[in-house]
């Protein structure tokens, strides 16, 4: 879908996956790593956990359908060659400190003086400007920064993030949906424009619109173990089974009441509560236990109800009843369920890509979607460091062999 | 200065309903698309029972969690389980560029809404179904919300701490992930339309999209068989790395030391010069291996500070530190101010309401967010006998079936 075009990714580990998320849609991106390779080479896991900058995991999550070329951006040779790349490139991706690029002589004003119709995105943590712009960040700080940090966790401890790192990702994404916007833009006007994302904000989703209770006058969400608690209300959705958890949307009202009817239907055939409890008003329960018409502590004894039924079940029973009867359950699946899931093979969605250098193929998640027209395919295995130089370098910016040689040796490749 | 909006040309039917494809639309509509939303009182949108509410009062038209994900959008209620219904949301297809929608599989082709059916109305029409687990495959009827996507998808089991059950992320959480995804393949087959001619089916799971945050715990069991599990809110990488208590209820600083600087930096703010040489903690790999004793000593420290006092003193010394914020704080937040991140708009019942503004900026067509999201059939006239050109006569006649409800 994005084959006509090139971008020209020098994200660092905060915003690569935009430019995965552009290669996976066709586009030809050529990520430009410092030499050496790039820092988010770093990152670990690696593979057979030896570190080592062609052995990252995280980099290899973060690169699949990219060109991989060095430069030194730092230096003046370097900084010419990255023009001469403006020059022909549609999108440009960046995810350094505000300013940072500029400084080189490479922020958005200057390059869109050679490229007026370059799309130059802008990763940040907060933005490009505001009084947070130049904050020392990471995952778990752009997470506190933006609301859903606080929601989640124990009550009774610290809040708590995902143990994956998420919040770039978020703003990644979100950057990937901008500059299509843009894209979009410039086939009617022709002309390029700087596009500024700011992880905080698009991590702030996260908190599924709690970040406005406030403005509305609405009680704050707070953060309690598998579940939220909205004022006295504490609402859980995780429940032990007899091998592990299972997710219920144990909840009310006209919409997800007739699914809670349904559980304490089976939960009575199998003798664990009685009539009375089978038969509580679902859809207006909630109604009910906000005007104190039921008392909270009935509310409690449901829960328990529900979990002493679901103890005596394993998590695929619980599924399949939920499928057979129409249940909001779902199984709280590890990694290793999750990668042996029939319902992932049936739709193919693993996708291998042979590395060479290791003489194997590795399995990747597969397309976000499925394309009826164009079908995303995976063209490229994470590219070495540098593998693509004398592709880029040779063979379309016109450098002889030796003139690439004085680049390597001045340290600019 | 007045701008065309990048997307003045995009016309979208949008059948999405709770979270996940509303927020997709709604920033198509935040840059200009004309979002046609289809409703029904019969069916009511699960989004509008969800919370925040205005003055924390449920009710159908006080859902601030509807209102932010359809803000910018129009109207329309029409009750497809009626023939004339269909007839309308058909002559809407070809109306539109796209169609999206959001029912468990089986919904729309019940009603010959399917992709199928709309091509034949409509031939270069794309069309965007997504949903839990996607439209085939043993789960494909599996039907709920994205808490329970998010169960299914590992999010939970690697959310909390490893001597608890998992707590899992906050609410429905890959109706957070998958939206971005969902707006990026719009765009992707616009573009490919624009220039081929050709429409397309998108058939998104949104499982299968969330998954791509987790692709190095992915990796990690697909190459060495390890499935990964929640650990708190240590770092493979860095240490200190937590959420420490700050002074106050439920007040908490978050710090995440990733350099030598920053390390010997915080080791000052503390005023524990001692520190500084300590073998335990000399090294990251050191302060990896001391982590729990770390952790006690800048807790002790952090819980004499308030948080947004500590979070100044780290980041004047350039250490990655925030408060923890609650809505309260994020309202006052003067970054979030300075992005314009909530904005108001005038709303007919409740004079006003704020939302969320654009997640990101564009410099020369920034978004325009004016008009709250519709009350139910709030623009049944205007995309009837506007967008449409039914006349009075025959709006008259349709409502009178009971159909536009």
């Amino acid at each position: 879908m994005l084959s006509p075009y090139r971008v020209l990714d020098l994200t660092t580990e905060r915003g690569m996956f935009c430019g995965q998320l552009l290669g996976d849609l066709g586009a030809d991106v050529i990520t430009i790593e410092p030499p050496g390779g790039s820092p988010a080479r770093r990152f670990g896991p690696f593979y057979r956990d030896v570190p080592h900058p062609e052995r990252s995991l995280f980099w290899w999550a973060l690169n699949r359908n990219k060109r991989s070329i060095t430069l030194d951006i730092t230096s003046s040779d370097g900084q010419a060659i990255l023009r001469r790349l403006v020059a022909d490139a549609h999108f440009l991706i960046e995810s350094d400190t505000p300013g940072a690029l500029a400084a080189y002589g490479l922020g958005y004003d200057d390059l869109a003086a050679l490229n007026p119709a370059l799309v130059y995105v802008s990763i940040t943590p907060f933005g490009q400007d505001g009084p947070k712009a130049h904050y020392a960040d990471s995952d778990l700080i752009i997470l506190a920064a933006s609301g859903p940090l606080v929601l989640t966790g124990d009550d009774d401890r610290p809040p708590v993030r995902v143990s994956v790192p998420q919040a770039y990702l978020h703003a990644s994404a979100e950057a990937a949906v901008a500059a299509l916007i843009a894209h979009h833009e410039r086939q009617h006007s022709g002309r390029g424009q700087h596009v500024d994302v700011s992880a905080q904000q698009a991590v702030a989703q996260a908190t599924q619109s709690g970040i406005l209770a406030t403005p509305l006058h609405a009680e704050e969400f707070q953060r309690l173990s598998g579940g939220v608690r909205v004022g006295e209300l504490r609402i859980r959705l995780v429940w032990a089974a007899q091998d592990g958890y299972v997710g219920i949307l144990y909840f009310f009202g006209a919409a997800i009441g007739p699914f809670t009817r349904r559980l304490m239907e089976w939960i009575y055939e199998e003798g664990f509560c009685d009539e009375v409890t089978r038969d509580k008003h679902w859809l207006a329960y909630i109604e009910l236990l906000v005007t104190g018409q039921e008392p909270l502590t009935e509310y409690e004894r449901l829960k328990l109800v529900v979990e002493a039924f679901t103890k005596t079940k394993t998590k695929a029973e619980l599924f399949r009843a939920a499928l057979e009867r129409g249940l909001l359950i779902a199984p709280v699946t590890t990694i290793a369920e999750v990668v042996e899931s029939p319902q992932l093979a049936a739709r193919d969605y693993w996708q291998r890509l042979e590395h060479p250098e290791l003489g194997q193929a590795l399995r990747y998640p597969g397309a976000f979607a499925q394309f009826s027209a164009t079908p995303i395919t995976y063209r490229r295995r994470p590219p070495t460091v540098g593998e693509h130089n004398r592709e880029l370098y040779i063979g379309e910016l016109g450098f002889t062999a030796p003139q690439l040689a004085a680049l390597q040796s001045k340290g600019i490749v | 200065m007045a701008h065309d909006l990048p997307l003045v040309d995009v016309k979208i039917l949008d059948f999405t309903w709770v979270m996940a494809g509303p927020a997709a639309t709604r920033v198509l509509a935040d840059y200009g698309a004309t979002v046609v939303r289809i409703e029904s009182t019969q069916r009511l949108d699960t989004g509008r029972t969800i919370g925040p509410f205005h003055d924390g009062q449920p009710g159908v038209e006080h859902s601030g969690f509807c209102q932010n994900l359809n803000a910018g959008k129009l109207g329309l209620t029409l009750d497809l389980s009626q023939e004339t219904g269909r007839e309308v949301a058909r002559d809407l297809v070809r109306w539109a560029d796209v169609v999206t929608e959001s029912f468990s599989p089986k919904a729309m082709r019940a009603w010959g809404l399917d992709y199928t059916a709309l091509r034949q109305v409509q031939p270069d029409i794309i069309m965007l179904s997504t949903c839990l687990m996607g439209q085939s495959g043993p789960l494909a009827q599996f039907a709920g919300f994205g808490n329970l996507a998010a169960a299914i998808s590992g999010f939970f089991s690697l959310t909390g701490w490893p001597d608890r059950p998992p707590a899992g992320p906050f609410g429905a959480y890959t109706d957070y992930v998958a939206p971005r995804f969902t707006t990026v393949a719009i765009l992707a087959a616009l573009e490919y339309r624009r220039r081929t001619g050709q429409g397309q089916y998108i058939d998104q799971s949104q499982a299968e999209s969330a998954l791509h945050f987790l692709t190095p715990a992915l990796l990690d069991y697909t190459v060495h068989g390890r499935s990964q599990e929640r650990v708190g809110n240590a770092d493979a990488h860095l240490a200190p790395h937590g959420v420490y208590p700050a002074a106050g209820q439920d007040r908490w600083l978050a710090i995440a030391v990733c350099t030598e600087a920053q390390w010997q930096a915080l080791c000052e703010v503390m005023q524990r010069p001692d520190l500084s040489h300590d073998a335990r903690f000399g090294t990251r790999a050191a302060r990896l291996t001391h982590r729990t004793a770390l952790d006690t000593i800048v807790a002790a420290w952090s819980q004499e500070h308030n948080a947004p006092e500590a979070e100044a003193l780290l980041q004047a010394r350039g250490i990655p530190a925030s408060a923890v914020h609650n809505s309260q704080e994020l309202y006052g937040d003067p970054q979030l101010t300075h992005r314009r991140h909530f904005v108001q708009l005038p709303d007919s019942l409740h004079g006003t309401t704020t939302v969320e503004g654009s997640r990101f900026k564009l410099s020369r067509t920034p978004a325009r967010i004016e008009r709250a999201g519709p009350t139910l059939g709030r623009d049944n006239q205007y995309i009837l006998g506007t967008i449409l050109g039914y006349s009075p006569e025959r709006i008259a006649a349709l409502a009178d079936t009971g159909v536009l409800q």
